[in-house]
């Protein structure tokens, strides 16, 4: 092939990819709604959250899309990184929600990526802190100057830097090794760590004999646990507002079931779809002074939207996000207020107050 | 700069002036073009493709405050620390396996099913192993060169073993001295290919192991970036991945053609 011959076939690639992406620019009437979900791998089965499932077994909003001609896909997000995988699939438009963590959300806001919180809540999972079985550590303050395992930028992080205020220190006073849940686990199995900071994954490391949890959220404010809420990205919800107005209705619905102390057990049973035992479930949820219905709680009130205002403040002092970001813009309230006009939904959940 | 370039010196005027060195520049020029203008079509998210000026720059801040320096050198300590130690144990069971039937016999199977793991497959299990720490990282790279060096070392023994050492027993050479002045000069270039091979392999592994499980290193640093959608260092790491693994790659064949040149002019 001639120098020539290269360029020409070079001119001929690019006005190609402009003639394919100009055609792609026109706004197409919708066909399928991406939702974007944590699968895990299990026993051969692909699992999801306790939400997808629910939401799932309702089955109203697929019924509701099929009037509309519009089908619903679930995408697939591998827990391992659920946070940057979610933001890259907003960035390039290839889902349109996700119910995820908080911190991820504001890291891809400040990084120009526009998202917006549709329905706040979800199960608020609780954050434990594991050490090795035989460590002598009884509280993080028995851990300074030691080395921490923790994913850094995913949800849990801001619990631990409470964590660590509330008990005089901070991240300067501990070394963080910035490990995936999985690596983490292994990384505590061989001691090469002093500690890890996790979600309710801390129990299977209890049951193996590896580790010994001594300290998790169950007794602090409900802020000290992880959020994981339903975010959709801007561009979709300015385009079809009628659509998400759906799918907020719907999650709304599978909220406003799972809270109700009768449908517990049997959401319990759902949650077990990500491959964590039932006995590691019941121990998750035991003890708890967040009340159930709470868990679940769809309002934007006080207590949420200071979370998020601290949030913001500290993801910027930890040199998490690198510019500055208003969190009142991170929220769209209409499809809440729209759903909970339904008497059937109207008053069940009370606002709370930041503890 | 001296370059030798498979490329006939005399014929037609354009040929000559397309055998100018300048135009090794063709294909990453084109690259860059490409990329800027995956930019200006809009048709990826600025947030995910960065522009590659937006990355020059930020590979400059990255390299004043220093954090380049710090990750940089943490990986190429470890790649330093892997290289020499697999290099040097792969030419000894290399040379074990080119010359005693009976160390095959034994050692043989082993090293063939463990030489098909690939070390990143290596990755959970050294992790419970070893920790976390520096230790992993330096045998996934150990790994890497020891099989390639080894491979290239013992198949080049025993490819020389024919008509040469025939002409060593004639002249009653010991087996150290056949080794010595017959197999190891004429394995001296495929083992230094089985370097270069190994040493290549290696840089990949390591950086994707520090994708994985690290503290410090250009892997981590990609990874940190990524968990912080921070596109533009996540490319700064691509793009020093790819250099730095072609200038090691370039370097080796540098060392193998002097020594192979002084070889030559022994004999």
């Amino acid at each position: 092939m001639s120098f020539r011959h290269f360029l020409l076939t070079l001119l001929g690639a690019a006005t190609l990819t402009s003639a394919a992406l100009a055609h792609a620019e026109a706004a197409p009437p919708l066909k399928v709604v991406r939702i974007a979900t944590i699968s895990f791998a299990n026993n051969g089965k692909v699992g999801h959250t306790a939400e997808s499932a629910v939401l799932d077994n309702d089955g109203w909003l697929q019924a509701e899309l099929k009037k509309r001609g519009i089908g619903l896909e679930w995408v697939p997000v591998s827990p391992a990184a659920v946070g940057p995988q979610v933001n890259e699939g907003f960035a390039n438009g290839r889902i349109d929600f996700a119910g995820y963590g908080d911190l991820p959300s504001i890291i891809a806001n400040a990084s120009g990526i526009q998202t917006r919180l549709i329905v706040p809540g979800g199960p608020g999972s609780n954050t434990y802190l594991v050490v090795p079985a035989g460590s002598a550590a009884k509280s993080i303050k028995d851990l300074k100057g030691k080395r921490i395992a923790l994913h850094r930028g995913r949800p849990w992080e801001y619990p631990f830097s409470k964590l660590l205020a509330a008990n005089g220190l901070t991240f300067n006073d501990v070394k963080i090794v910035n490990l995936n849940p999985q690596a983490g686990a292994a990384a505590l199995a061989s001691g090469s760590v002093d500690a890890f900071f996790t979600l309710d994954d801390a129990y299977l490391l209890a049951d193996k004999g590896v580790g010994k949890i001594i300290w998790d959220s169950k007794q602090s404010s409900p802020d000290w646990k992880m959020r994981a809420e339903l975010w959709g990205r801007k561009a979709f919800i300015d385009q079809y507002p009628d659509v998400t107005q759906l799918i907020a209705t719907a999650h709304i619905r599978a909220a406003h079931w799972s809270a109700q102390e009768a449908n517990r057990k049997a959401y319990y049973q759902l949650a077990t779809g990500s491959g964590i035992p039932l006995s590691v479930v019941e121990r998750e949820y035991a003890g708890d002074i967040t009340p159930w219905k709470d868990r679940f709680s769809p309002l934007y009130d006080t207590f949420l939207q200071d979370h998020y205002r601290d949030e913001v403040v500290y993801a910027r002092n930890a040199g998490v996000i690198h510019a500055d970001l208003d969190y009142r813009t991170l929220f769209d309230t209409r499809f809440v207020d729209a759903a909970l006009k339904d008497p059937a939904l109207a008053g069940f959940w009370a606002a709370r107050r930041s503890q | 700069m001296s370059l030798s370039l498979p490329l006939p010196l005399r014929g037609p005027h354009w040929r000559r002036v397309l055998a100018h060195p300048a135009f090794l520049l063709v294909s990453p020029l084109a690259l860059l073009a490409l990329w800027q203008a995956a930019c200006n079509s809009g048709a990826v998210s600025p947030q995910l493709l960065v522009p590659p000026l937006q990355v020059w720059r930020t590979a400059l801040s990255l390299a004043a405050s220093g954090d380049l320096w710090l990750n940089l050198s943490a990986s190429l300590y470890r790649l330093a620390v892997g290289f020499v130690s697999g290099t040097v144990l792969g030419l000894l069971v290399g040379a074990l396996l080119g010359t005693s039937p009976r160390f095959v016999v034994w050692v043989g199977p082993t090293f063939n099913v463990l030489r098909q793991v690939p070390g990143i497959a290596l990755v959970p299990a050294l992790i419970l192993l070893l920790g976390v720490g520096e230790a992993f990282k330096i045998v996934l790279v150990g790994k890497a060169v020891f099989f390639s060096v080894a491979l290239a070392t013992s198949e080049s023994i025993r490819a020389v073993s024919g008509r040469w050492s025939e002409v060593g027993t004639l002249y009653r050479l010991s087996r150290w001295q056949q080794l010595r002045h017959i197999a190891l000069p004429a394995s001296l270039s495929p083992v230094l290919t089985g370097m270069r091979i190994g040493l290549n392999r290696a840089w990949m592994v390591l950086v994707a192991t520090e994708l994985i499980a690290s503290e410090s290193g250009l892997g981590q640093m990609m990874e940190m970036a990524r968990q912080m959608f921070q596109m533009d260092v996540v490319m700064v790491g691509i793009v020093l991945t790819g250099v730095i693994g072609f200038g090691l790659d370039r370097g080796l064949r540098l060392v193998q053609r002097m020594l192979l040149q002084r070889q030559g002019g022994q004999q």
